[in-house]
C-alpha cells in the first residue's frame, strides 16, 4: 500500500478540518469522562453494607432481619429478587441467597425473613447469633423471579411453600400499597399452623382486599382448623380458581414441592411458559434424584486437586463450591442453585454429577465448565479456578 | 512469579485473539478479566431452557475452505478452527415494513439484483449501476489496501479515489430516489452503528460486499463458543487465565509499561500491555494522568462514543414457523427516514420508528434453542447517555416500557409471537455498561464517523512504549475486525519482542 494514500482522496481535507474542530470543541467522550460508574453502582452495587437495624420474630422458627444501608442508599428491586449474603462463620467464608420480603416501593430498608433450616450452618447463625446493630455483607438485588410485564398476565397464582412466602410478600405488600392493577390468589402449603409466616397479615390483608385471596393449606392440620388441608393439590386450586387461563403461575419453596406441585399444574392444563419458578437452592439428598449413580454412595470421600493450588477431600454428597469453602477456597457465588453461573468452574479431569436441567452453556459443558454449587464430586478430580 | 512477557487486560475478542497468539508464539502471557466468563459481548446467558446469543448475529470474513477469508485464515493460523462449527446463513436479509411490503435479499449477487429489481422495477438501472459500483470499489480496496499495489493512483482506481470518504446516503441518493429503497440498501450501516448521513460509503459498500462474497455465518453455540475456544487454546499454550479480577492500575515510568495492578493488589511486573480495555478508560482511570501525553488526552478529547443497544432476548415454546419468522436475519423498519433522524431516534430512551433486526438463529440451525422451541434477538441502538439521566428508581420502568414498544413492534410483523414468549430478558445500555466496563455502553467502541476511522486515528498504537490496544476501540467494528485486532496487537509486539 502507498503511504498516506487516503491523503488524496475526495473530500480529505474537509475531514482533516472536521478532526481540528472536533478537538477544539470535544466530542462526545469528553462528557462520558464524568464516569457512570456511579450510576451504575446505584443500580446495581458489587456488594452492600448493611446494618440490622431490628430483628423481628415471626414463628418460633422465623424471623424478620430489618436491614439498612450503611451508607442510607439502597438500590432498586423488583418484588422477588433476593439479596445474597456474604458471611464468615466458624471461619467458613460463604454465602447465601434470601429473598427480600419487603416491599420495593419503598428502600429505606431491605427485609428478609429467615426459617431455621437443621443443621444449617447460616439460618441459624442469623437466628441466634446476629443481633441488632451488626453488620452484614451482601450483593446488590439479583434473580428473575418477579412479575414480568411483558410476559405475565394480571392475575398471579402464587403457590408457595414455607419460607417460600418472601418473594410472594414482596410481590403482595407492593400490589396493595401501590394499588396495581393485579389479581392474587395465593396458596401457602406449610407443615403446621404454627409454620405459617406472616399469617396474620395475610389473613388481614385478604379480608381488606378483594383481589387479594390467600388460601393457607396445612399438612398436618389441628383438629379445629377449617381450612384446606394436606398438600397443595390440583383439587385444591380448582376449588377457588374457575378456569386456568389468562393466568400465570408462580412457585416458591422447597424441592418437595416443586416435586409435587409442578405435575399437579401442569395436569390442570397450563402450559409450561405460564409457570415461573425461582430455585430454592441445590436439592437436598442429591444421591436420590435421578441420574445419580449408584456405585457412589453420599459418603464417599475424594481428592480433590486445584491446579496451581491446594489439594483437599469432598464427600460426593456434598457440592464442590461447598467442599471448596469448607478448606478456605472461595469461589464467588450467588444464587447457589445452579442458575447464574457465578460459581463456574472447570474440571481437568475426574467426573462430577450435576443434575439435569442445570443451565450451563453448551460451550461449557464442551470444555468442561461446571456450576459447582450444584456439582458433586464421583471420582477424584482436578480443577481448574480463574 | 509475578512476572510476564505481556499481559492481556479484558478477555473481549480482541484481548482473546491477542493472548492466545502471544501465547502461541511461546510468550509468558496472563489474561486478565474481570468477569468469570470470556467473550466481552461474544458470550451468552442461561434462562431456563434457553441458551440466549448476546451480540453475534452474522459473521463475516469467514467463507469457506475454498475461498477463505481472511478470519477463516486467521482462526486456522491461531489452531481454533478445527473446534468450532460454523452454519451459513443463506440470505442476507430480510426487511419487513409495518405496511406490509417484504423483501429478502440474497447472498448471490445476481439474485439480488433480480429481486430488488422485480420489487423497484422503476429503479431496475440504477440498482445494476450501484451493484456494479459497489463491486468496482470493492476491487479497488482490495487492490489497494490487501494487495497494497504500490502504483495506487486516482487514474488506476478511480472509484476509491472518489468515493471511499463520502457519506452513504449522499449516494443512495445519487443513484436512487425511492425512499423504500435506499432505506432498504442502507439497513447494514446499523452493522456499524452509524446513520448513513455519516457513514463512509467505504464501510458500506464493503460491508455489503464482504457478505456477498464470504456469506454471513454463525456458529454453533454461538460467540461463546468461539470465546471459549481461543480461551482454551491459550490455557493449552500455557497461558495465565484470571477471571473475577480485572485490572485497577497500570503503572508507567519514564514512558514506558512498567507493571499493571490487579483489583486484588496484585503488582505484576510487565514491559508490554495489551488492552482491549477502551482507550478512555485506560488513559483516564487505569494509566496515571501525569504519565499520558497531552496529545493523546486530546486526540481521546475529540472522539465520540459510538451507540449501545436496546436488546429484547425472547425464548418461544414454539418453532420459529408457528410464528411466521422464515428467516434468520430479519430487519423491521416503520419508517423510510435514513436521515439525522435516524441519530435522534437513537438519542431518545423509548422505542418508536426505530429500525430494528430480529434474528432467530433457528431457522439456519435447528439445533440452536431446545427441541419444539425457538429464539429470538431482537435489537435496536441506542446511545448510552440518555440512559443515565433516568434515576435510577425508575430505570425498571422505562426498560419494560421500551421492551413493551419494541414487542408491539414485533407483533407488527408476527402476530402470534405474544402467546409462545417462554422466557423474556431485556439489555439496555445500562446494561451494557455494566457488562464491558466501556464509557456509554458503546458496543462499536469509537462512532464509525469518517473523522473516526481508520485512516484518521492511531489504531491500536500509543505513545506509551509498550502499550497497544486490540478491539473494537482501534478501528473497525465487529466480531471480525475485533477478532483481527488482537491478531495484529500480538504480532507488533512479537515483532518488537524478536520471537517471531
Ligand atoms: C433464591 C433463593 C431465595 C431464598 N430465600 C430464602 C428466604 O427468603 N428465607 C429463607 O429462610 N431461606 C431462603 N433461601 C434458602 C437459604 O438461602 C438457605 O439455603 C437456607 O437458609 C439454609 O442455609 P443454611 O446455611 O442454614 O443451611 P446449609 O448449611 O446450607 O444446609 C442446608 C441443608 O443441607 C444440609 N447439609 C449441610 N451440610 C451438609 C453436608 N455436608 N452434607 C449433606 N447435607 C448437608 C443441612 O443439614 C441442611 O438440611 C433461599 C434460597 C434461594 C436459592
Ligand atoms: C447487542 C450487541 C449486538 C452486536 N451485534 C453484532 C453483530 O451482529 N455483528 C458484529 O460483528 N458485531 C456485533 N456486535 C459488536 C461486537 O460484539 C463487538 O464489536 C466485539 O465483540 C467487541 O470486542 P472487543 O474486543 O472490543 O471486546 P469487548 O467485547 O468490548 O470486551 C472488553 C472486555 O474487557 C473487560 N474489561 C473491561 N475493563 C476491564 C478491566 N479494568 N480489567 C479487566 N477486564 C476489563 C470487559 O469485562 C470485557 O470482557 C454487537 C454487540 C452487542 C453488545
Ligand atoms: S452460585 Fe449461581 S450457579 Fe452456582
Amino acid at each position: 500500500m502507498r503511504k498516506g494514500i487516503w491523503q488524496e482522496f475526495d473530500g480529505y481535507q474537509d475531514i482533516v478540518e472536521e478532526i481540528k474542530v472536533s478537538r477544539k470543541l470535544g466530542g462526545t467522550v469528553s462528557s462520558a469522562m464524568v464516569s457512570a460508574e456511579e450510576y451504575i453502582r446505584q443500580l446495581h452495587p458489587d456488594r452492600l453494607e448493611l446494618c440490622v437495624s431490628d430483628i423481628i420474630t415471626e414463628t418460633p422458627s422465623t424471623k424478620t432481619l430489618r436491614l439498612v444501608s450503611k451508607d442510607n442508599y439502597l438500590p432498586p428491586f423488583m418484588a422477588g429478587q433476593y439479596i445474597a449474603l456474604y458471611l464468615e462463620i466458624a471461619g467458613i467464608r460463604t454465602s447465601r441467597p434470601y429473598s427480600i420480603s419487603s416491599q420495593p416501593n419503598q428502600v429505606g430498608y431491605y427485609d428478609i425473613t429467615v426459617r431455621r433450616v437443621e443443621n444449617g450452618l447460616v439460618s441459624n447463625y442469623l437466628l441466634d447469633v446476629v443481633k441488632r446493630g451488626d453488620t452484614l455483607i451482601s450483593s446488590g438485588p439479583a434473580g428473575n423471579f418477579y412479575f414480568n410485564p411483558l410476559l405475565h398476565k394480571k392475575t398471579m397464582v402464587c403457590i408457595a411453600g414455607g419460607s417460600g412466602i418472601t418473594p410472594f410478600m414482596s410481590m403482595i405488600r407492593e400490589i396493595i400499597e401501590c394499588a396495581l392493577d393485579r389479581l392474587v390468589y395465593l396458596f401457602y402449603g406449610n407443615q403446621t399452623i404454627d409454620d405459617v409466616i406472616f399469617g396474620a397479615e395475610l389473613n388481614r390483608i385478604s379480608k381488606r382486599f378483594d383481589h387479594i385471596h390467600y388460601i393457607p393449606v396445612i399438612e398436618e392440620p389441628s383438629r379445629k382448623y377449617e381450612g384446606a388441608c394436606g398438600f397443595i393439590s390440583r383439587d385444591v386450586m380448582r376449588e377457588v380458581l374457575e378456569n386456568i387461563e389468562d393466568k400465570s403461575f408462580f412457585i416458591c419453596g422447597p424441592q418437595g414441592l416443586y416435586d409435587f406441585c409442578l405435575p399437579q399444574i401442569q395436569e390442570m392444563g397450563v402450559p409450561g411458559r405460564k409457570i415461573k419458578q425461582e430455585m430454592y437452592g441445590a436439592p437436598p439428598n442429591i444421591w436420590q434424584y435421578p441420574g445419580w449413580p449408584h456405585e457412589v454412595h453420599q459418603d464417599d470421600v475424594f481428592t480433590v486437586n486445584i491446579k496451581n493450588g491446594k489439594q483437599l477431600t469432598a464427600k460426593a454428597g456434598e457440592p464442590l463450591l461447598v467442599a471448596l469453602e469448607k478448606n478456605g477456597v472461595v469461589v464467588p457465588s450467588l444464587c447457589r442453585s445452579g442458575d447464574c453461573s457465578m460459581c463456574r468452574l472447570k474440571i481437568l479431569s475426574g467426573k462430577v454429577f450435576q443434575p439435569a436441567g442445570v443451565p450451563v452453556r453448551k460451550s461449557d459443558k464442551k470444555y468442561g465448565y461446571v456450576h459447582s454449587c450444584v456439582s458433586y464430586p464421583l471420582e477424584n478430580l482436578e480443577i481448574l479456578i480463574q | 512469579m509475578n512476572a510476564f512477557d505481556v499481559v492481556v487486560i479484558g478477555a473481549g475478542n480482541g484481548g482473546l485473539t491477542a493472548a492466545a497468539k502471544l501465547a502461541q508464539k511461546g510468550l509468558n502471557v496472563l489474561l486478565l478479566e474481570r468477569h468469570n466468563v470470556p467473550g466481552g459481548c461474544a458470550t451468552s446467558f442461561c434462562r431456563g431452557r434457553f441458551e440466549f446469543e448476546v451480540a453475534l448475529h452474522q459473521l463475516s470474513g469467514l467463507g469457506t475452505a475454498e475461498k477463505p477469508g481472511l478470519l477463516r485464515m486467521e482462526l486456522e493460523q491461531l489452531g481454533v478452527l478445527q473446534d468450532l462449527e460454523f452454519v451459513e446463513i443463506s440470505d442476507l436479509y430480510h426487511v419487513a415494513a409495518s405496511d406490509g411490503f417484504r423483501i429478502t435479499l440474497k447472498t448471490d449477487r445476481a439474485e439480488t439484483i433480480a429481486v430488488l429489481q422485480d420489487k423497484f422495477p422503476h429503479q431496475k438501472d440504477a440498482i445494476q449501476r450501484y451493484f456494479d459500483l459497489m463491486a468496482r470499489y470493492a476491487n479497488d480496496m482490495i487492490s489497494t489496501f490487501i494487495f497494497r499495489d504500490p502504483e495506487a493512483s486516482r487514474d488506476k482506481y478511480p472509484c476509491l479515489y472518489k468515493y471511499a470518504l463520502q457519506n452513504s446516503k449522499a449516494i443512495l441518493d445519487e443513484f436512487f430516489s425511492d425512499p423504500l429503497l435506499k432505506t432498504i440498501l442502507s439497513l447494514y450501516s446499523g452493522y456499524l452503528g452509524v446513520p448513513p448521513t455519516r457513514l463512509a460509503f467505504a464501510y458500506l459498500a464493503m460491508l455489503f460486499f464482504q457478505y456477498m462474497e464470504f456469506k454471513p455465518y454463525h456458529l454453533k453455540g454461538g460467540s461463546q463458543a468461539l470465546s471459549n475456544a481461543i480461551l482454551n487454546k491459550f490455557l493449552s499454550d500455557g497461558g495465565t487465565a484470571r477471571f473475577n479480577c480485572g485490572a485497577k492500575k497500570i503503572i508507567v515510568d519514564k514512558g514506558q509499561i512498567n507493571a499493571v495492578v490487579t483489583d486484588d493488589d496484585d503488582e505484576i511486573t510487565t514491559n508490554y500491555i495489551v488492552s482491549n480495555v477502551s482507550p478512555v478508560a485506560t488513559y483516564n482511570h487505569l494509566i496515571d494522568p501525569a504519565q499520558v501525553p497531552a496529545a493523546t488526552s486530546v486526540e481521546i478529547k475529540g472522539r465520540n462514543l459510538s451507540t449501545s443497544a436496546f436488546t429484547l432476548f425472547i425464548g418461544f415454546d414454539c418453532e420459529p414457523d408457528q410464528l411466521d419468522i422464515t428467516e434468520t436475519t430479519n430487519f423491521l423498519i416503520s419508517t423510510t427516514d435514513i436521515s439525522d433522524g435516524i441519530r435522534d431516534r437513537m438519542n431518545r430512551p423509548d422505542i418508536q420508528d426505530d429500525f430494528m433486526l430480529l434474528s432467530c438463529y433457528d431457522i439456519s440451525d435447528p439445533e440452536f434453542s431446545p427441541p419444539g422451541t425457538c429464539q429470538a434477538n431482537v435489537v435496536t441502538l441506542k446511545y448510552g447517555e440518555p440512559w443515565l439521566r433516568i434515576p435510577p428508581r425508575r430505570y425498571h420502568d422505562v426498560k419494560f416500557r421500551c421492551a413493551e414498544s419494541m414487542l408491539k413492534r414485533v407483533e407488527e410483523i408476527y402476530p402470534r409471537v405474544r402467546d409462545h414468549i417462554e422466557e423474556i430478558e431485556v439489555a439496555t445500555p445500562l446494561t451494557h455498561m455494566r457488562s464491558l466496563g466501556h464509557p456509554f455502553g458503546a458496543i462499536y467502541g469509537y462512532e464509525t464517523l469518517t473523522k473516526d476511522s481508520l485512516f484518521f486515528q492511531p489504531g491500536r498504537y500509543s505513545p506509551i512504549q509498550g502499550l497497544f490496544f486490540a478491539g473494537g476501540w482501534t478501528g473497525d467494528q465487529g466480531f471480525e475486525p475485533t477478532l483481527r485486532s488482537g491478531i495484529s496487537a500480538a504480532k507488533s509486539i512479537i515483532r518488537r519482542l524478536g520471537a517471531e
